[in-house]
């Protein structure tokens, strides 16, 4: 009966609606501007230019990459924080924080980009930044970019992995190197230990992660798996492929993709037997993140794309299980290993508001860059200072693994994530494992095409 | 339905029909129990949870879960009410009036109805982005409503109001919205609520346009949430499938409340549809 | 409308005022529906097949240097992509639709006579999955069929009929199965209701005439029931047909359209087009294609329901 009501009510202020709404007759708009007027204020930030004096309102989308201070802190905790001291310090700027994640924040960001709804400020890495930056999306920062902060920085390399022909777009904070990492009481119980160096900067020759694989799955350890089902980490089964025999990803001058080599093939037909002999696990299911939950909860002996920000994150799921990772640097044919690293960054969406803008940059500033909070902040990252005047101050002191993995830094390959069709070379770079694994296509074929597709796609892009 | 006579079929038929009946529980009775099982056993194979406790849904409550359901149900019965109130006008001007491009307008409905909302996907998320109302719970139930099955439905209920009924009121000097009020709308009555459990549950369960229209934590539906736990870089199963149940009862319970209006529903939006 | 006499006025402008006046009425009555018709179907759709013919991307807008014409669509049909997920999806619907169809019809069959509490429960039971929702029956079978730790690979190994585990949505061969039975779970419900009312609708003394005259179950069936039910079958047909095409959650959530695109959609490429490679021109061509198959089996399911069904 009540129902019956409500319907009838309903229907009649429908009915009164229609009536009374025909008088404007204006199609599309009309029927809309009331509805968005009684849609939940809060989220209807749309792009109406504020009057000067008035308070500048930015957003700034944040993937997990700052850890919190406590396991127990929601995501965004730590970010909010960093928002009210600057708040305090900026009053006339107000910041909306939205925290997104990293499997579906990429497609996130570009529904927005496309509906004109951008964040003003972004934290994440080159790879995507750059690709905005190069379509026109985003505000250069030259004026971030002074000769004092790049005389700060000291490293070339670095300054351009920021930039997209030429032009600064990513404001960096900290970088850090990508690595494996693997469980220790495993590895002990299965008698792996004794390939692993954990003398100097831990580096180790691909024989001798072959005969530790060997010994592991003899002794019925569960191995880290070759993920390939989406998203990111794809840098992790990359670096873990192309050292094993020192294959390249692209040329050196970065116009052309080149993992298609003897060694990419050589090292992709052995990922393929270790995988059939069940040395190495089929990820074909398994996204990173599955990968790294594997491992962390104590079920695979290794894991391929494991990194700074990685184990912070994990730590309460270690914890939990009793795991105790030791990172190690990818093995290599020559012991040299060559790494990938991430550099974390700010980038400041072209949102067609000068004030927005200026006050993007005052934020991103404020959090790289304030004497009490720029230190805090790498921290955070867990990853190192770019600025070398935060890394004279020692912001790991007494911490042995932080110790170890800066010596990584000195293995950092050339960085290519910031090729044309960057995007699309990850797609196929899944593509072509899946393509190996699943389908058992000969490893050569399999990367020819791949490389083939990666070219293409740069040159499309 | 008279004489039962057991015959050797049937018996077989029944055994099958309870297995395949038991797959069809299983998942179901496997969440259920998973959330409620201690965090670290959500791998294992217990049939019944060797500890019960709320572990699970006290980390699910981190996230704004309850915001999630929140929207979900706002969004399932705002476009209900919106859905129900658009086509049931629509559907009696279609079926009971004479008028001019009555063929074209019906003919555009007809070809749009079963047009998944993919085909429109960028375009969409372009205009909802100019109505500044992108990454907003509205953004979801506008192209619903927009939908045109509802009003095809409506329309062949209404084919049923006896048009003798609409000629008395008129000869009595009720007006349009009266007689659509007092004569119409009791007629098209159990149409309205077939269409309104038929819209319920395609809205809750609409992932995609959810997926594309909605990004901020706090905005998300309960099924958009829990995908994100699931594909999230820190992935705990426990919440996880907390999270899936939470999805679930709300709306599973509804259903065996009201079964019976549901199976009508269902059928009468087939067969009058 | 009562006050003017009919009788004494003439008659053919009379007609035209009245026509005049309903379709005023008409409209007013139509007004909300077809305001958010127009502005959330009919200018998308329009958007769409126009911006089709762009090479829209995000980095180059609609504009006439973008403008390809039919560039897209030609690209579509040599894209291997695109043809691999147009055949699943057609691998898909073939597969399930007949399947979903037999099964109802046999659950229907088998349960329309039975007393009230057990067909409610049957009924309840298949049902479930619709309303449990999409993302979460794909959440808890993907748990099921984790390679690692799923439950199924527990099962089928601790009771000795594998020995390796088999990676159920990580196989080429086997995850569209996967997909498949999962689809299967969540499309019967809805045919077995109908079923259920269609057969319960079935004239009984015909029926009992028939077994008198000493016909048999399947005559009976084939002769009487059946008649009967065509409509409904056909009606069945239809949606399970629409809804495999739209099958996007589960492919999303359970496989990224992997291993190797062997379980890649229309509908997920396409949104993959969109998201995460850019392509709105692409995506929106993909889209237009699209909608030219759903609309054929559209006019199919308006025919069907205009063959008069009544209870």
């Amino acid at each position: 009966m009540k129902l019956k009501k409500t319907l009838a009510f309903l229907l009649s202020a429908m009915m009164t609606a229609s009536l009374t709404a025909c008088g404007g007759g204006q199609a599309a708009s009309s029927s809309a501007a009331p509805a968005s007027s009684a849609a939940p204020a809060e989220s209807s930030a749309a792009s109406v230019a504020e009057p000067a004096g008035a308070e500048v309102e930015i957003t700034w989308w944040a993937f997990p990459t700052f850890g919190q201070e406590n396991a127990d802190d929601p995501v965004g905790t730590y970010e909010q924080k960093i928002i009210d001291a600057f708040q305090d310090a900026n009053p006339g700027i107000k910041v909306k924080l939205d925290t997104i994640d990293f499997t579906n924040g990429p497609e996130k960001i570009v529904s927005a980009i496309e509906g004109g709804n951008a964040p003003d400020v972004l934290f994440d890495a080159p790879g995507r930044i750059i690709e905005y930056g190069n379509n026109g999306k985003l505000v250069p920062l030259d004026d971030l970019f002074t000769a004092d902060f790049i005389a700060d920085v000291n490293n070339d390399a670095l300054i351009e992995a920021c930039k997209g022909k030429g032009t600064p777009y990513m404001y960096p904070i900290s970088s850090s190197p990508f690595y494996m990492a693997i469980n220790k009481q495993m590895w002990e119980d299965a008698g792996a230990m004794e390939f692993v160096n954990l003398e100097g900067d831990r580096t180790w020759s691909t024989a001798d992660w072959e005969k530790a694989i060997e010994k592991l799955a003899a002794a019925g350890m569960n191995p880290g798996t070759v993920f390939c089902n989406g998203q990111g980490g794809d840098q992790g089964t990359r670096a873990f492929i192309t050292n094993l025999y020192g294959a390249t990803i692209a040329n050196p001058e970065m116009t052309e993709y080149t993992a298609n080599s003897e060694a990419g093939v050589q090292a992709l037909t052995k990922m393929k037997e270790w995988i059939d002999k069940g040395w190495l696990g089929d990820g074909v299911s398994n996204t990173a993140a599955n990968d790294i939950e594997l491992f962390a909860t104590g079920f695979s002996s290794f894991a391929f794309c494991w990194g700074t920000s990685t184990a912070l994150a994990q730590a309460p799921n270690m914890e939990a299980a009793s795991v105790t990772p030791i990172s190690l640097p990818f093995p290599s044919d020559d012991g040299v290993p060559e790494l990938e690293y991430l550099v974390n960054g700010f980038c400041v969406f072209d949102n067609g508001d000068a004030a927005r803008a200026d006050a993007a940059k005052k934020l991103i500033q404020f959090i790289c860059d304030d004497p009490e909070w720029g230190p805090k902040d790498v921290v955070r990252t867990g990853a190192f200072p770019v600025r070398q005047s935060f890394a004279e101050k020692d912001l790991y002191a007494g911490n042995e693994e932080y110790a170890v993995l800066e010596n990584f830094t000195k293995y950092y390959a050339p960085y290519y994530n910031t090729m044309d069709g960057f995007a699309n070379m990850r797609t196929e770079w899944w593509n072509m494992l899946q393509n190996v694994i699943s389908n058992g296509t000969d490893p050569k074929e399999a990367l020819d095409a791949y490389v083939a597709a990666s070219n293409a796609g740069m040159n499309a892009a | 339905m008279g004489k039962k006579k057991i015959t050797p079929y049937a018996v077989i038929s029944m055994i099958l029909l309870v297995l395949v009946a038991l797959v069809f529980i299983f998942p179901f009775y496997r969440i259920m129990t998973g959330a409620f099982n201690d965090p670290t056993n959500v791998w294992k194979a217990e049939l019944f949870p060797s500890k019960l406790t709320m572990q699970n849904f006290v980390r699910l409550f981190k996230q704004p879960a309850w915001k999630w359901l929140y929207n979900s149900v706002f969004i399932a019965l705002v476009s209900m009410i919106l859905v129900c109130g658009t086509a049931s006008l629509a559907g009696y001007a279609l079926a009971k009036k004479r008028f001019f491009g009555q063929k074209i307008v019906f003919t555009l409905f007809i070809c749009a109805m079963a047009l998944p909302k993919q085909v429109v996907l960028v375009p969409l998320v372009r205009i909802m982005s100019t109505f500044g109302i992108y990454d907003n719970v509205w953004a979801v139930i506008l192209p619903t409503v927009g939908w045109p099955f509802g009003v095809f439905l409506m329309k062949q209920f209404s084919e049923t109001i006896p048009t003798e009924m609409l000629e008395a009121a008129r000869i009595d000097g009720a007006g349009e919205l009266r007689t659509f009020w007092s004569v119409v709308f009791p007629v098209v009555k159990p149409g309205v609520g077939a269409l309104a459990i038929f819209t319920f549950i395609n809205t809750w369960n609409d992932y995609f346009l959810q997926l594309v229209m909605l990004t901020s934590t706090e905005n998300l539906t309960i099924a958009l949430g829990i995908a994100r736990l699931q594909s999230a870089d820190v992935i705990e199963y426990g919440p996880l499938i907390a999270g899936a149940a939470l999805a679930a009862i709300p709306i599973v319970t509804i259903f065996i409340c009201f079964q019976k209006y549901f199976t009508q529903g269902i059928t009468m939006g087939a067969v009058k549809g | 409308m009562g006050q003017s006499n009919p009788a004494a006025a003439p008659q053919k402008s009379l007609s035209h005022v009245l026509q005049r006046r309903e379709t005023t009425v008409a409209y007013l009555f139509l007004l909300p529906a077809l305001l958010f018709f127009a502005a959330f179907v009919i200018v998308p759709m329009i958007m769409g097949v126009v911006t089709s013919l762009f090479n829209y991307t995000m980095k180059s807008p609609v504009s006439a240097e973008s403008f390809v014409g039919l560039g897209n669509y030609i690209e579509l049909f040599k894209d291997k992509v695109f043809l691999r997920s147009m055949w699943n999806t057609v691998v898909i619907v073939v597969v399930s639709v007949p399947a979903v169809t037999f099964f109802s019809l046999w659950v229907g069959s088998a349960i329309y006579q039975k007393t009230g509490w057990i067909r409610s429960f049957f009924r309840g039971v298949f049902y479930l999955p619709v309303v449990t929702g999409s993302v979460t029956v794909v959440v808890v079978w993907k748990w099921m069929f984790d390679f690692q730790r799923g439950i199924f690979n527990w099962a089928l190994k601790s009771s000795g009929l594998i020995e390796k585990n088999i990676n159920w949505l990580g196989d080429q061969k086997v995850a569209i199965w996967c997909i498949l039975l999962i689809l299967f779970t969540t499309s019967v419900g809805q045919p077995i209701v109908l079923y259920v009312a269609a057969l319960g609708n079935v004239d009984q003394s015909q029926v009992e005439a028939a077994q008198v005259d000493g016909a048999t179950k399947l005559q009976t069936f084939w002769q009487i029931k059946w008649p009967a039910i065509k409509p409904t079958t056909l009606y069945v047909l239809v949606i399970t047909t629409i809804n495999s095409f739209q099958c996007f959650a589960l492919i999303q959530l359970l496989t990224s359209g992997g291993p190797s695109n062997s379980t890649s959609t229309v509908m997920y490429y396409l949104y993959r087009n969109a998201f995460s490679l850019y392509r709105y021109g692409y995506a929106n061509a993909m889209g237009v294609i699209l909608a030219i198959i759903i609309a054929i089996f559209s006019a199919l399911q308006f025919k069907t329901m205009n063959t008069g069904v009544e209870y």
